[in-house]
C-alpha cells in the first residue's frame, strides 16, 4: 500500500455478526480474515474457481448470495459465510450406466425432480458464474447433455443454485452429471484411441518370446 | 532495485501494434540462473542439522518448519476418538481423489481427510492442460527426454519412465469417470505445446483443465460407496509404532471445534500438495490457502526422506494487477498460443517458451535493471495479449475463458490491455522421495501428487503435475490397498514425535516453533489454530 492510499477512508461492515473495519479494495475474506473474524475457513483458491467462499450479502433491503473472494467491501454491507454443502443427495455411479440408449429414463431416474421446473429463476439469480442454470436444466431434461453440460463449462459447484430451488432439483449436480455421460459415453477421440493401441501391441510383442 | 515506469505511463506508451525490435542476443541460461533466479538468492538457503537429510542445503523457511515441534504430545491422545480404516488418504485434491479411487476400487475401506473443503486444491486452479504422448510423431521417450532435460537432468528415470508411461492410459481414465477435453473438429484431443517439450503434447479442457478435473473427481469420491470424506479436518500429525519406524495412523484436528481424532489403519497415503503459501523470499504465490507444506513436514518427523528441497518453481506469469489477485496465474497456454512478454520499452528480453526458470529469471533481471512497470502492489513486466488477439481474433474467447471472467467483474479485458505479470512462486519441484508405486522410506507411508518428490528434478514442465498426481496417486493407491496387514495388537505411539525433539535438543535448535502450519497467519483461523 502507498501513502497515498493509506489516507482512505476505511470501510465499516458486519461480517458474520462481527464488526469489521477493512480497507476499501478489500474483499469479503480478505477484510474478513483482517478483521479477526474466527472460524472462516470456507475458502480456498482465492480467484474465484473452488466455489467454497459461498456467502449471504444484504445491503440496505436487499439480500444477494456471492462468492467471498470476488466481492468487494462496501459500507454498511451485511456479509455471512454460509456452511458448505452436503453430501450430494443424488446418488449414482457412471460404471452402472451401462447402456446409452436408456440413459434419458436413467436420468429421470436419478434426478426425477429435473422435469419440474417452476421456472422461478432462482437458480439463474443466485449463480456467482451467470451460468443459464435454468436453460441447462431445461435442456437435460429433454435429454439434451452435450449443450447441457456445455452451459455449466464455467461452473464452480458452490452449489448456491442447488441451495435457491425449491424443487431440489440440485442444478449443479445435473450439470456436472450431463457433462460426466458426454464424456463417458461419447468422448471417443481418434489421436489417443490409436495410441493406446500402439501401447498395447508395443506390451503383446514384448509377452511374446 | 532501479525504478521503471509507473502503470499509468506504460499503459499510454503501449500500443497493440508497434514493430518490435529482434530478440537480443541471450546470456548463458546458468549464468541467467544464477544471477537472478530466487533460488540462487544469498541467504536464502540453509543446512538441515536434523532428520534424513541432515547436512543437505534446504531452503530456508522451509527448514525452520521441517526442524520445529510438533502440535501435539501424548496428553493430546488421550480421551480421543478412534476410527479404524484400511487407508487413510491425506488430502481432497486430485492426487488424494485418484489414490481413494484406486484404493477402494480394489476393496479396501478409504478415508479421506482433507484440511478444507473436498476439492480446495491447487489442482481446481490449473488451468493450461495435462501431458501426454499421443499425437502420431510422439512418443513416450520423447516426453521422457523432455521432462529430465528441463529438471536439469535431476529427476528419477525410474520415476520419470514411469510418469510418461502411464500418460495415455491417465488421459482414458479420466474420461471414464467424466471428465472432457477439447477436440479438433475431426474428434482428436486437441493438443498444446508448451514450453521445453518437443512435440504438442498438452491436452486440456479449455483454461479451466483443473476446475473440469476437480469438479468430476470431486463427484466421483462422494459417489463412491467405499470411501468416507471428512473435510476441515487436517493431519496435524502421523503416528507411528513403538519403535518410531512404521506409520500406522494420524492424528486429525477439526477446523470446526478444535478437537482431536485419531485414525488407526494399514497404510498413509500423503497427497497434501505444495507450499506456495509459505510465501517462500517473500514471494506472492499462485497457490490455494491451504497449500502450506504440511506433508513435508509430516513426514519429516517421521523419518522420511525428501529430495530437492532448494528447488522451487516460480511461475513467470502472476498477476501483479488487479491488487485482490496478486500472484494468481496467467497460464502459460497464454504463450504457447503466441503471446510475448515486452518490458516498459516495448521491447522482447526473452524467448517466452523458454523453460519456466530462464524466462522468470529474465523477468527479474528486467525489474531489477529498471525496464519493469511499476504500480501500488509491485513490479512487473507485460504479457501482450491484445497483440494475440489481433493476430488471432477471437482466440482468447474461444480457448482462455478463466482469464477474461477472472478480471470482468473488475472492469479489465486483456484483449484490450496487456497484462502486468511477475514471477509468482508456483511449484515445489521436490518433495518426500518415492519409488513408482508412491512408497516412501518409511513402511506404511505413501505420497503422491506435489508433496512427492524425483520426478520433476530442479524444474517441473507444463501438464506433468497434472499428469503426476492422477498417475502416481494410482500407483499409491493401488499399493496401498495390497498392504498387508499387520499381526497383534495394533499400538499407536508418538515415539517418533519424541525422537524428533531429542534430535532437536541435542541439536541445541529452539523448540518454540510449531509445525505444521495449516493454515497462514495471515488468516484469521491460521492467527490460533489450537495451541500454537
Ligand atoms: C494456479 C495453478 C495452475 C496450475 N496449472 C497447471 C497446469 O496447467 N498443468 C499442470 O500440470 N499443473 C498445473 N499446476 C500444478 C498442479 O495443479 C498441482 O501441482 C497439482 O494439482 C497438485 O495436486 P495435489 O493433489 O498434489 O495437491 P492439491 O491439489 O494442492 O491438493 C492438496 C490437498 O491436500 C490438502 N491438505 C494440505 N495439507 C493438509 C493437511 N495437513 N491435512 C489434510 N489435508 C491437507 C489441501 O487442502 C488440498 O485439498 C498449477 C498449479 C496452480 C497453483
Ligand atoms: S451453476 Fe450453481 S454451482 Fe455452478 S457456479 Fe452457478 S450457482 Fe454455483
Ligand atoms: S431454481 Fe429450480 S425450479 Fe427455479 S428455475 Fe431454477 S431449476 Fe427451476
Ligand atoms: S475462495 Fe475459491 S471461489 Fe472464493
Amino acid at each position: 500500500m502507498t501513502e497515498a492510499t493509506r489516507d482512505i477512508q476505511p470501510v465499516e461492515l458486519l461480517i458474520n455478526g462481527i464488526p469489521v473495519r477493512a480497507e476499501p479494495q478489500m474483499t469479503i475474506v480478505e477484510a474478513a480474515w483482517a478483521g479477526g473474524v474466527p472460524r472462516v475457513t470456507g475458502v480456498g483458491c482465492l480467484e474465484g474457481v473452488c466455489g467454497s467462499c459461498r456467502i449471504l450479502v444484504r445491503r440496505g433491503k436487499e439480500v444477494n448470495v456471492a462468492l467471498g473472494c470476488e466481492t468487494f467491501v462496501e459500507p454498511g454491507m451485511e456479509a455471512l459465510f454460509l456452511p458448505a454443502p452436503g453430501t450430494p443427495r443424488h446418488q449414482y455411479q457412471l460404471t452402472e450406466l451401462a447402456d446409452g440408449w436408456d440413459i434419458q429414463a436413467r436420468f429421470h431416474e436419478i434426478f426425477p425432480e429435473a422435469s419440474r421446473c417452476r421456472h422461478c429463476h432462482g437458480c439463474v439469480k443466485s449463480c456467482p458464474k451467470g451460468i443459464s442454470v435454468e436453460e441447462g436444466v431445461k435442456l437435460a431434461a429433454a435429454g439434451h447433455y452435450r449443450e447441457a453440460g456445455e452451459a455449466f463449462l464455467e461452473c464452480v459447484m458452490c452449489e448456491l443454485c442447488d441451495s435457491a430451488c425449491p424443487e431440489y432439483i440440485a442444478p449443479a449436480h445435473v450439470g456436472l452429471f450431463c457433462r460426466r455421460i458426454t464424456a463417458f459415453f461419447h468422448l471417443r477421440p481418434p489421436n489417443l484411441i490409436h495410441k493406446l493401441e500402439e501401447l498395447k501391441q508395443e506390451a503383446d510383442k514384448k509377452e511374446q518370446p | 532495485m532501479k525504478r521503471g515506469l509507473s502503470l499509468q505511463a506504460a499503459l499510454a506508451a503501449y500500443r497493440a501494434d508497434a514493430e518490435l525490435a529482434p530478440l537480443p542476443d541471450q546470456p548463458d541460461p546458468d549464468a541467467l540462473l544464477h544471477a537472478y533466479h530466487p533460488d540462487y538468492l544469498r541467504g536464502s538457503m540453509t543446512k538441515l542439522t536434523i532428520g534424513a537429510n541432515a547436512g543437505a542445503d534446504c531452503q530456508r523457511e522451509l527448514a525452520d518448519l521441517l526442524q520445529a515441534e510438533a502440535f501435539i504430545d501424548e496428553a493430546d491422545l488421550a480421551g480421543a476418538q478412534v476410527t479404524d480404516t484400511d487407508v487413510l488418504v491425506v488430502g481432497g485434491g486430485g492426487a488424494g481423489c485418484a489414490a481413494a479411487l484406486a484404493a477402494a476400487e480394489r476393496g479396501a475401506r478409504v478415508l479421506l481427510a482433507t484440511k478444507l473443503r473436498l476439492g480446495d486444491s491447487n489442482t481446481v486452479m490449473a488451468e493450461g492442460g495435462i501431458q501426454a504422448a499421443i499425437e502420431p510423431g510422439d512418443t513416450a521417450q520423447q516426453h521422457m527426454q523432455d521432462t529430465l532435460r528441463s529438471g536439469h537432468h535431476a529427476g528419477d528415470p525410474a520415476l520419470v519412465a514411469a510418469l510418461v508411461g502411464d500418460g495415455p492410459e491417465t488421459i482414458r481414465w479420466l474420461i471414464h469417470q467424466g471428465m472432457q477435453f477439447d477436440q479438433t473438429p475431426s474428434g482428436d484431443l486437441h493438443t498444446r505445446k508448451a514450453g521445453g517439450t518437443s512435440a504438442p503434447r498438452v491436452v486440456h479442457c479449455r483454461d479451466y483443465t483443473g476446475l473440469e478435473m476437480m469438479r468430476v473427481l470431486r463427484e466421483a469420491v462422494k459417489q463412491h460407496r467405499g470411501i468416507e470424506v471428512w473435510e476441515q479436518s487436517p493431519v496435524v500429525e502421523l503416528l507411528s509404532n513403538e519403535r518410531g519406524q512404521k506409520c500406522v495412523g494420524a492424528v486429525l484436528g477439526s477446523l470446526a471445534d478444535g478437537s482431536m481424532r485419531i485414525v488407526r489403519t494399514r497404510s498413509v497415503i500423503l497427497a497434501t500438495g505444495g507450499l506456495g503459501r509459505l510465501h517462500l523470499n517473500g514471494f506472492p504465490t499462485s497457490n490455494h490457502i491451504g497449500a502450506t507444506g504440511d506433508g513435508l513436514v509430516l513426514a519429516y518427523r517421521m523419518g522420511a526422506k525428501l529430495c530437492e528441497l532448494d528447488s522451487f518453481q516460480y511461475h513467470p506469469t502472476g498477476l501483479v494487477h488487479p491488487a485482490h489477485l496478486y500472484g494468481k496465474l496467467v497460464t502459460e497456454g497464454v504463450r504457447a498460443a503466441g503471446a510475448l512478454l515486452l518490458n516498459a520499452h516495448g521491447q522482447r528480453f526473452v524467448d517466452e517458451l523458454q523453460p519456466r526458470d530462464i524466462v522468470s529469471a529474465a523477468i527479474i533481471r528486467e525489474c531489477r535493471e529498471g525496464r519493469g512497470i511499476h504500480n501500488d502492489n509491485g513490479v512487473g513486466v507485460w504479457l501482450d495479449t491484445p497483440r494475440l488477439e489481433r493476430s488471432q481474433p477471437g482466440l482468447l474467447e474461444r480457448e482462455f475463458p478463466k482469464l477474461l471472467t477472472r478480471t470482468r467483474h473488475v472492469g479489465i479485458d486483456p484483449r484490450r490491455e496487456p497484462i502486468l505479470v511477475h514471477p509468482t512462486l508456483h511449484y515445489q519441484n521436490g518433495g518426500v522421495v518415492i519409488d513408482v508405486d508412491g512408497a516412501t522410506t518409511v513402511p506404511g507411508l505413501y505420497a503422491a501428487g506435489e508433496v512427492a518428490g524425483g520426478i520433476h528434478g530442479r524444474n517441473r514442465i507444463m501438464g506433468n503435475a497434472l499428469l503426476d498426481i492422477i498417475g502416481f496417486g494410482r500407483r499409491a493407491g493401488r499399493a496401498a490397498a495390497a498392504a498387508e496387514h499387520d499381526r497383534g495388537p495394533k499400538k499407536i505411539t508418538l515415539e517418533h514425535v519424541n525422537r524428533a525433539r531429542r534430535e532437536l535438543t541435542l541439536a541445541g535448535l529452539p523448540l518454540e516453533q510449531r509445525a505444521p502450519r495449516v493454515l497462514p497467519a495471515y488468516t484469521a483461523a491460521g492467527k490460533d489454530i489450537w495451541k500454537s
